[in-house]
């Protein structure tokens, strides 16, 4: 079967994957009977729903003061996990379309995870504007309808323009991730039985797909399309949410870089999200050959460039402060660092620009269990970095008689605790149910089967 | 996904400079020369404007071109293997533009308006630890040269592997100068030493080039062109100014292919639909991205409505710089939008250099605007004739300096990265001995 030497297949994106129906094999038996430790992690995740619909129910009953939310700090806790969340959601569209079209081969591997943690995290991301909203029951007054009294929501308010990023990223990374599943639901449900719940369900995915020529055709070209259009919008969901608070003219908010800086972050986080969860499954599921530590290592690389970009984000920021010359905009900056919410931002410091330092060492990238105790200090950071911006600028705006000490209430933490559980929820539903790991991208990759070509002259003298 | 092809059996050949061509860039050069003088003697403040503008202008994109790349060095890119050392011969311009930047270093107040508000602006005179002459000069000198020397060895641990005795000649007998390849390959240890020792050493010096370029980079543009609105600042406004410098290495990488490709059979053979194709790519990309960053800067300030913050803005519209800035916007970003958009015109070579050289005169009209408005005195002309033609003079010594690279060294890369060693690490051992064949 294998037509290449040992030596090029060293030079191969999975040195150790020899055949085709190897692929469908390894990755769809992750679809058969879970083990003892998923069915202990699903009863974690379901516990940590429940945590979220206590504590939510809680609030809806009981009214908003249940938060510790109040003048000044009017943002806390949600609206961070709400920014954390749509950062996390970032890498699956730039692992899938930007890294398509930059010819990255290293993505196949990752990306069908990828693109499945970015759905999920835009759906988690998504219930904290109803959650921050007090009275849930009116959230669709945020979408522009005709109604009785022709009120229309501002449309100059950057709330309003988020409920459109975010809802548009949430469709075209799901039509994505659809789009991209099909000819691996076609494998899978090949290998189910006629009738089954199962089979009927990847019947219905997987379009009638039978892979013929015409239908590889038209895949191709939508899934380049797709690609395409889904590369601005890496960019624009997350400059919109950063748009939340550079509009704003809060010290500390108001603030040009916020757009790209926000872009890099996102990515940061959502590249460090991605090897956090891969490393796990890799070892769970005996993924060696497939998730190879040259996946790691670019992933890893990713991280860096993308959290280099951060770090400079923060000094501009520090620098900058400073050179204005603006009262509040240098007291702002003095108090991040040193005023009450100090031990955040110096977590924020430690865990996203001098952590990742660790990363430039080869050693270090290519050192799994290395990269996911770094990555989780990354996601720390991360979420940090959003509660530095967000609560020490509100605690400590212009006049010094509404400073005020912003704390997390119980409820507060019960939801946000108990989002991760709902995201962990879907994600385990998915590496049970979709396949993931992308079984036809990865064939795109290995050598093709051939017939053994007799040795060439060439090869003999090498 | 396809591989990219690059023949084994490239030959070393050298761009074959005209007499008319140096005698042409030697007149614009003297032409430019003579104009900076001229105006020099009316209106000093004009014509060093001007001189400034046109410094960052051509500095930032000799740069940029070389961090591009830097760049593929870093993402292990093959795709632009014919295309590299062009890109790399921007670099050529640095050291000439280190002596180019001394006479600027002399700029006082007609340049730097902060100097006199530092008596009695009470915001200015909260910057004075960084707006102050003393430590601007030698940020200046030392900044740059830091940069500029880590580009020369970049450069040259690029070059080496390719000045060998054995593969200097090409087969019109042209060896480029061969006292230049003598000097730069003292201590040959053999082809493949040099190669493996010369990507290990890029390896390294690529991503620190990166590095030391954002922040020197970020420097030069505070200094030379935000100082000059002392109560003005933006913080993208750093990471702007150099990413659109390095989307001017781009575009020059493209226009320098462009000529190269009319120049020769054998440069219009190697330089083929790959290198135009992934070129026109990054040129729209870039273009983009530049209009992304230019937006992101805008909306947050009209947004804030803060005075502080748009007066910068202000400066830059209205009657007078208005319909300048206008054209700025339609240089750099709608004509290339427009005009690359789609594969086809991306692979027209006469199309994608003339797109290319539009969105350079984009690039030029916006640095002449970080500048001069900020500095306008009202009822004055916003651009005159002088202002190019001092830019002619740039240009002139410009491709003088890239054009003497391209003639000395092989202007086709020939040595091609090695398999990453790391890439041949095997994980799990195989299984089946003696599969492979």
């Amino acid at each position: 079967m294998a037509t290449v030497t040992e030596k090029e297949r060293g030079a191969q994106t999975h040195p150790d994957v020899r055949k085709y129906a190897e692929v469908n094999t390894d990755i769809l038996q992750m679809l058969s009977r879970p083990g003892k430790w998923w069915w202990i992690l699903l009863g974690m995740s379901i516990a940590g729903i429940g945590l979220l619909a206590f504590s939510w129910g809680n609030q809806i009953i009981n009214g908003i003061g249940l938060s510790g939310l109040n003048s000044p700090v009017g943002w806390g806790a949600y609206i961070t996990t709400f920014v954390f969340w749509v950062g996390i959601a970032h890498s699956g569209t730039l692992i899938s379309a930007i890294l398509f079209l930059f010819r990255a081969r290293w993505r196949q591997s990752i990306y069908r995870a990828a693109e499945a943690m970015t759905v999920f995290a835009v759906m988690t991301a998504g219930l904290f504007p109803l959650i921050h909203l007090g009275r849930v029951w009116h959230a669709y007054w945020l979408f522009p309808y005709p109604n009785q009294r022709l009120l229309w929501p501002n449309f100059r308010s950057p709330l309003v323009w988020d409920v459109f990023a975010v809802s548009t990223y949430f469709t075209v990374s799901s039509l994505f991730f659809l789009l991209g599943l099909i000819p691996d639901i076609a494998a899978a449900r090949d290998q189910t039985k006629k009738g089954t719940l199962r089979n009927r369900f990847y019947h219905l995915l997987s379009f009638g797909w039978r892979g013929t020529d015409r239908q590889w055709h038209h895949f191709a070209k939508a899934y380049l399309l797709l690609a395409a259009l889904a590369t601005p919008l890496v960019l624009s969901v997350h400059s919109v949410v950063s748009w939340d608070f550079a509009m704003a003219i809060v010290p500390g908010w108001h603030a040009t870089i916020f757009a790209p800086y926000f872009v890099a972050g996102a990515i940061f986080s959502g590249v460090a999200m991605v090897i956090t969860l891969m490393v796990p499954i890799r070892k769970v599921f005996g993924l060696e050959k497939y998730l190879t530590i040259r996946h790691f290592d670019a992933m890893a690389k990713l991280c860096l460039v993308t959290g280099l970009i951060v770090f400079y984000a923060y000094l501009t920021e520090f620098f900058m402060a400073w050179y204005s010359g603006e009262d509040p905009e240098r007291r702002v900056f003095w108090n991040r660092l040193f005023g009450h919410y100090w031990w955040a931002t110096w977590i924020m410091l430690t865990c996203n620009g001098l952590i990742p330092i660790l990363l430039w060492f080869k050693r270090v990238r290519h050192s799994i269990p290395a990269l996911f105790v770094i990555t989780i200090f990354i996601n720390i950071g991360m979420w940090f970095e959003r509660y530095v911006i967000i609560v020490t600028s509100l605690s400590h705006e212009y006049m010094p008689f509404a400073w005020a000490v912003y704390r997390p209430s119980f409820t507060e933490m019960g939801i946000v605790i108990g989002t991760f559980g709902w995201f962990a929820f879907w994600f385990l539903l998915f590496i049970r149910l979709l396949p993931p790991v992308a079984i036809s991208e990865i064939k795109e990759v290995l050598p093709p089967p051939m017939r053994p070509k007799p040795r060439s002259k060439e090869e003999v003298s090498s | 996904m396809h591989d990219i092809h690059v023949p084994s059996d490239v030959q070393a050949r050298y761009l074959n400079p005209s007499r008319i061509t140096t005698f042409v860039l030697l007149a614009m050069f003297g032409a430019g020369a003579l104009a900076f003088l001229v105006l020099l003697a009316s209106d000093a403040d004009r014509a060093w404007q001007a001189y400034v503008a046109n410094w960052l202008f051509f500095t930032g994109i000799a740069q940029g071109a070389v961090i591009l790349c830097a760049a593929t060095v870093i993402t292990k890119a093959k795709w632009n293997w014919s295309v590299r050392r062009v890109s790399l011969a921007f670099g050529a311009f640095l050291p000439v533009a280190y002596l180019l930047m001394l006479p600027m270093l002399r700029l006082r107040e007609s340049y730097f308006p902060w100097i006199e508000k530092m008596e009695y602006d009470p915001i200015v005179q909260l910057k004075e630890a960084y707006l102050n002459i003393p430590f601007l000069i030698s940020r200046s000198l030392i900044g740059t040269a830091i940069l500029f020397t880590l580009t020369l060895i970049f450069m040259y641990w690029m070059l080496r592997p390719d000045l060998g005795a054995e593969r200097a000649a090409d087969e019109e007998g042209h060896s480029g100068r061969a006292s230049w390849r003598e000097r730069l390959s003292g201590n040959w240890l053999g082809q493949e030493a040099e190669e493996q020792r010369a990507w290990q050493k890029l390896k390294v010096l690529a991503p620190a080039l990166a590095l030391v370029y954002a922040v020197v980079m970020s420097m030069l543009a505070i200094d030379w062109a935000m100082s000059l609105e002392p109560h003005w600042f933006s913080m993208l406004f750093p990471g702007w100014f150099f990413m659109t410098a390095f989307w001017g290495g781009i575009a020059a990488t493209v226009v320098a292919m462009v000529l190269l490709k009319r120049k020769s059979a054998y440069f219009n053979e190697h330089m083929g639909p790959q290198q135009k194709h992934d070129l026109g790519k990054l040129t729209f990309a870039f273009s983009i991205f530049w209009a992304y960053l230019f937006f992101s800067q805008y909306i947050v300030i009209w947004y804030g409505k803060l005075p502080w913050e748009q007066e910068w803005i202000i400066h830059r519209s209205g009657a007078e710089w208005g319909p300048l800035a206008l054209t700025a916007i339609i240089l750099c970003f709608i004509v290339p939008f427009a005009g690359l958009i789609g594969r086809k015109p991306k692979l027209n070579p006469t199309w994608l250099g003339s797109i290319a050289a539009i969105a350079l005169l984009g690039v030029w009209l916006e640095r002449w605007l970080l500048i001069a408005p900020s500095l306008h005195e009202a009822g004055t002309p916003t651009i005159t004739l002088w202002e190019p033609l001092i830019g002619l003079g740039f240009l002139g010594i410009f491709a003088l300096t890239i054009r003497w690279f391209l003639a000395t060294f092989p202007t086709i890369q020939i040595w091609q990265p090695p398999q990453e060693p790391e890439m041949l690490d095997r994980e799990v051992a195989p299984r089946e001995a003696g599969a492979g064949v």
